[in-house]
């Protein structure tokens, strides 16, 4: 096992040759005369050849001088890289890597039997009038001849993974490869100028780059983040003190500008795992019988090295699966009038904080139909329901673990063996995956991918005197409920309290409880009530919290087994103050407390209304109360609502206004909100009293309107006026209360140029 | 544990061995960790707790860009746990790294395996488990932890037994 520095370095740098090779082999198919292809070929197997002779192992060093001599005749132009040859060269190389493989784990060069291979490569070399003879006789004894060997295993897989043995050699003369007979002569002609062009520049990158061990890249990125501690430490430290001003400042930006670098060493583009499916796609075309072009995008599309990682599987599994169940066999394909060569396309591109792949095939695509009728037989879902689904939402069924698993489903549905373990691999990493599909044109998935995966985006919430960190992610919105209110808002059945959110039952957490079970806890209506809405996989619940704190970009720091054991958790982060914060496992925190998967019926009925909910939101209202009034404001024009001392609002004349975002927003205070509060006549107190201000969105204009208390979100009726059945202007009917409606039209806009942005210079002219 | 002990008891009247060991004050005893398993001490920390942990677990600790998790002695030897700030062992076991929560570290003793005395009988089970064994100084006794006993995954698979 132990190897020495210098066999593991030569492993290492064999192998990156042979990937290399096996990148250009499958692009010398499409490009047979490309002399740089080739070079880069025999450059790989040469330093094979020239290493391992050093090294002392004999067999590997057999097997690529036997390569060698191919590849030179092929670099001098004697023999033309055709499919059989390039087939061969493929076989050459699963050869050498289950050799170095053996190398690899036994120390060994394994004990098999090269004669077939190398003599494979001997009879490739004959003339092309003369192949055809020996062909055949270099096949009888290919591979049939090695005895069994302790090296031999993975050389036997290896052949079976690329199909029949004989079969290259018997369909020689026809291009089986993956698009050996495709590209047009002048396709060709024009690809050849590129890559000579391109050659001199991969030389340098390779000069100018240097092997990382990946265990040092998290080691720097935690000092790193440990540096970054420190650094906010000092930040406040030394904020009094002038003299350290710049330095401070300094030291800031350094440790921003290092943190970004060290986050980008461990960045790598997605062309190392796209650039292992020519060759699988070459290989499953083969052995499946497809004809399959495969187009790839945006590899240079970067990705963090642990993410890379974690998607390869469920790549693979999605192009295996367009191969097989996707793309059709040449003559379907031709009797459907297509093109007999199908397209693959593997796309990657960065949209956001997001990288996007998208696997996608111009095969049969999935049959709905298909689909509907399987999922009514198995129970999945009514076929009421059934009937009502669209499209896309019954092609999101595949991903349903029941459904993809049965064989007869999935031979029916022509597709989806795995799709559920795709997902589950893709959610794991905190991606998504959907999946579009039309009969008879093809299927996309897509993967949404975070880029990284150590930084994520939660928001701190307290509770049992501690900071915990939420994710963003599962988090879909928050409700405040104060003491007063707690008694009507949070219902018990039987124990389990609820939420009416939206006129729908919510179940709640609540997190003091669950994370003590055995302490004292205050009811809810002693305490301020946080309901963070929660949607961990379908489970829908409130976590209550005892408070909230900002949103923070977290690193995720891993836990020690015993605490990862307890389930809850699921890393730990350092804030930004230093202190420890446990992180919340949404989906976990589900199923201890219970939070079954929402079923179909309530996803159905969720979906049913979703139109009606969109008509209702137009009849919504915010209600608001100011000194002492209620009034509603309709809740598709609120932005934001705001809570900021009075000392905010600034006059002019006898406008109130508000400096908002360095945005200036009139404020309308028909309440009386903003007069000093009777009885207190105290400058200070007046100065530090907290108002809210709703900012809305009143045409193209954002107003504010001043009100004492925020009160609730309530649908409101229509009114109609008594006799006459007409519609009434400026009221609603809300909790059964008639409540005058905010005209946000009538608040007055600033003496101001409409169309001049609002700068703040001019308006502190103007209040002068 | 015991075999081992007499092992080394009788190796070590052939050529006594020197081992240094770091003290460490808990309660009444003194306690001693062999100095070649820690990695580092760390002064008046306040481990954050970790509800629904197992007893033993002190909590984290932020160390060196990790989070640690920490072993709390007084926990252990079913002492009541101390207010305020306690000094941390930051020990390398088979498992990784883990904090020993103790109330102060003392200096480095240089204790002679001549010393050396296996656990007595007397002790009660859960003790003769945590430790192993104990060294005779002149005025009293330096009762050895060993850091594979301490291990949270070990602590935590005795007590599921």
């Amino acid at each position: 096992m132990a190897l020495d520095e210098l066999t593991r370095e030569f492993l290492i740098e064999s192998q990156e040759g042979l990937d290399r090779m096996e990148r250009c082999l499958t692009e010398l198919e499409e490009r047979p005369t490309d002399a740089s292809l080739i070079g880069d070929i025999f450059r790989s197997v040469h330093t094979i050849k020239g290493t391992t002779g050093f090294l002392g192992f004999k067999r590997l060093e057999k097997l690529a001088h036997a390569g060698e001599n191919l590849l030179g005749q092929l670099r001098e132009g004697k023999l033309l890289a055709d499919a059989p040859t390039i087939t061969g060269l493929l076989k050459l190389l699963d050869g050498l890597r289950s050799i170095l493989k053996s190398i690899e784990v036994e120390s060994t060069e394994g004990d098999g039997d090269d004669a077939g291979l190398i003599g494979l490569m001997e009879a490739l070399q004959a003339p092309a009038q003369a192949r055809q003879a020996v062909r055949l006789k270099a096949g009888a004894h290919r591979w049939t001849a090695a005895p069994a060997g302790a090296g031999l295993a993975p050389l036997a897989m290896a052949e079976r993974d690329s199909g029949p043995p004989v079969q290259p050699l018997e369909t020689a003369q026809e291009p089986v490869a993956v698009s050996s007979a495709a590209p047009a002569p002048t396709e060709a002609g024009s690809d050849d100028a590129k890559p000579r062009a391109q050659a001199p520049a991969i030389g340098t990158a390779a000069e100018s780059t240097l092997r990382v061990d990946v265990t040092l890249l998290n080691r720097m990125m935690n000092l790193v983040g440990e540096l970054v501690l420190t650094r906010n430490q000092v930040l406040q430290a030394t904020a009094s003190d002038p003299n350290m001003t710049l330095l401070s400042r300094r030291l800031d930006m350094v440790t921003a500008d290092l943190r970004e670098s060290v986050m980008k060493a461990r960045m790598q583009p997605v062309s190392n795992i796209f650039s292992k499916m020519p060759r699988m796609v070459r290989d499953l075309s083969q052995s499946l019988g497809r004809r399959v072009r495969l187009h790839m995008e945006g590899q240079d599309t970067e990705l963090d090295k642990s993410l890379l990682e974690a998607i390869k599987d469920p790549l693979t599994h999605a192009v295996r699966n367009s191969m097989d169940h996707g793309i059709e066999q040449p003559e379907v394909r031709q009797a459907a009038g297509k093109d007999p060569e199908g397209t693959l396309k593997l796309r990657a591109s960065q949209e956001g904080s997001h990288v996007v792949i998208e696997v996608s095939d111009d095969g049969a695509g999935i049959a709905v139909e298909r689909i509907r009728q399987k999922a009514i037989e198995r129970g999945l879902i009514t076929p009421q329901r059934a009937a009502q689904l669209a499209e896309r939402e019954l092609l999101q069924l595949i991903f349903v673990p029941g459904f993809s698993t049965a064989a007869a489903v999935t031979n029916v549905s022509g597709r989806g063996v795995g799709m559920d373990v795709v997902r589950t691999n893709v959610e794991k990493i905190g991606g998504k995956v959907e999946i579009d599909s039309r009969a008879g044109k093809g299927t996309t998935l897509r993967m949404r991918i975070p880029l990284t995966l150590a930084i994520i985006p939660a928001l701190i919430v307290r509770s049992v005197n501690q900071s915990f960190a939420l994710p963003q992610g599962a988090l879909s919105e928050l409700v405040h409920v104060p003491p007063e209110q707690a008694a009507s808002a949070i219902e018990w059945m039987e124990g389990a309290p609820l939420y009416r959110l939206r006129g729908k039952l919510l179940p709640l957490v609540f997190l003091d409880r669950l994370l003590m079970p055995a302490g004292e806890h205050k009811p809810p209506t002693e305490r301020d009530n946080f309901i963070a809405v929660l949607d961990a996989d379908g489970r829908c619940f409130g976590l209550v919290v005892d408070g909230l704190a900002d949103p923070e970009e977290i690193v995720v720091k891993p836990l020690s087994a015993v605490l990862k054991d307890i389930g809850l958790y699921s890393g730990a982060t350092v804030l930004g103050n230093a202190d420890l914060a446990l992180i919340l496992d949404p989906g976990s925190i589900a199923i201890r407390a219970g939070v079954a998967m929402s079923s179909e019926e309530d996803q159905a009925r969720a979906s049913e209304g979703e139109t009606d909910a969109e008509a209702a939101k137009r009849l919504e209202y915010l209600l608001v109360e100011a000194s002492g009034r209620q009034a509603a404001v309709p809740l598709a024009d609120v932005l934001r609502i705001e809570q900021l001392p009075l000392s905010r609002i600034e006059y002019i004349g006898n406008r109130p206004v508000l400096n908002f975002e360095g945005q200036l927003l009139p404020v309308e205070d028909s309440g009386g909100v903003l007069a000093p509060a009777e009885g207190n006549p105290s400058e200070r107190s007046i100065a530090d009293r907290q108002i809210i201000v709703v900012v809305c969105r009143e045409g193209n204009r954002h107003v504010g309107i001043a009100v004492s208390h925020v009160l609730d979100v309530a649908a409101g009726g229509d009114l109609f006026e008594a006799g006459t059945s007409q519609r009434t202007g400026g009221v609603t009917l809300l909790k059964n209360r008639v409540t005058g409606v905010v005209d946000l039209g009538g608040v007055a806009s600033l003496p101001l140029e409409r169309n001049a942005p609002c700068e703040l210079g001019e308006f502190e002219e103007a209040a002068r | 544990m015991n075999a081992s002990g007499n092992a080394s008891n009788r190796k070590g009247k052939a050529a006594a061995t020197l081992v240094e060991m770091c003290s460490v004050r808990l309660g009444q005893t003194l306690f001693g960790v062999p100095i070649t398993h820690i990695l580092e001490i760390v002064g008046s920390a306040r481990p954050q707790p970790v509800p629904l942990a197992p007893p033993f677990v002190g909590g984290l600790v932020h160390y060196r860009g990790d989070v640690l998790t920490t072993v709390s002695l007084r926990q252990l030897l079913g002492l009541p746990p101390k207010e305020g700030a306690q000094d941390i062992l930051v020990l390398e076991s088979a498992g990784g790294c883990f904090g020993l929560l103790v109330d102060s570290v003392g200096e480095v003793l240089t204790v002679s395996s001549d010393d050396y005395e296996p656990n007595p009988s007397i002790l009660d089970e859960r003790r003769r488990a945590l430790f192993a064994g104990a060294y005779k100084l002149r005025d009293r006794l330096l009762v050895a932890l060993d850091p594979e006993r301490l291990d949270p995954m070990r602590l935590s698979a005795a007590q599921m037994a």
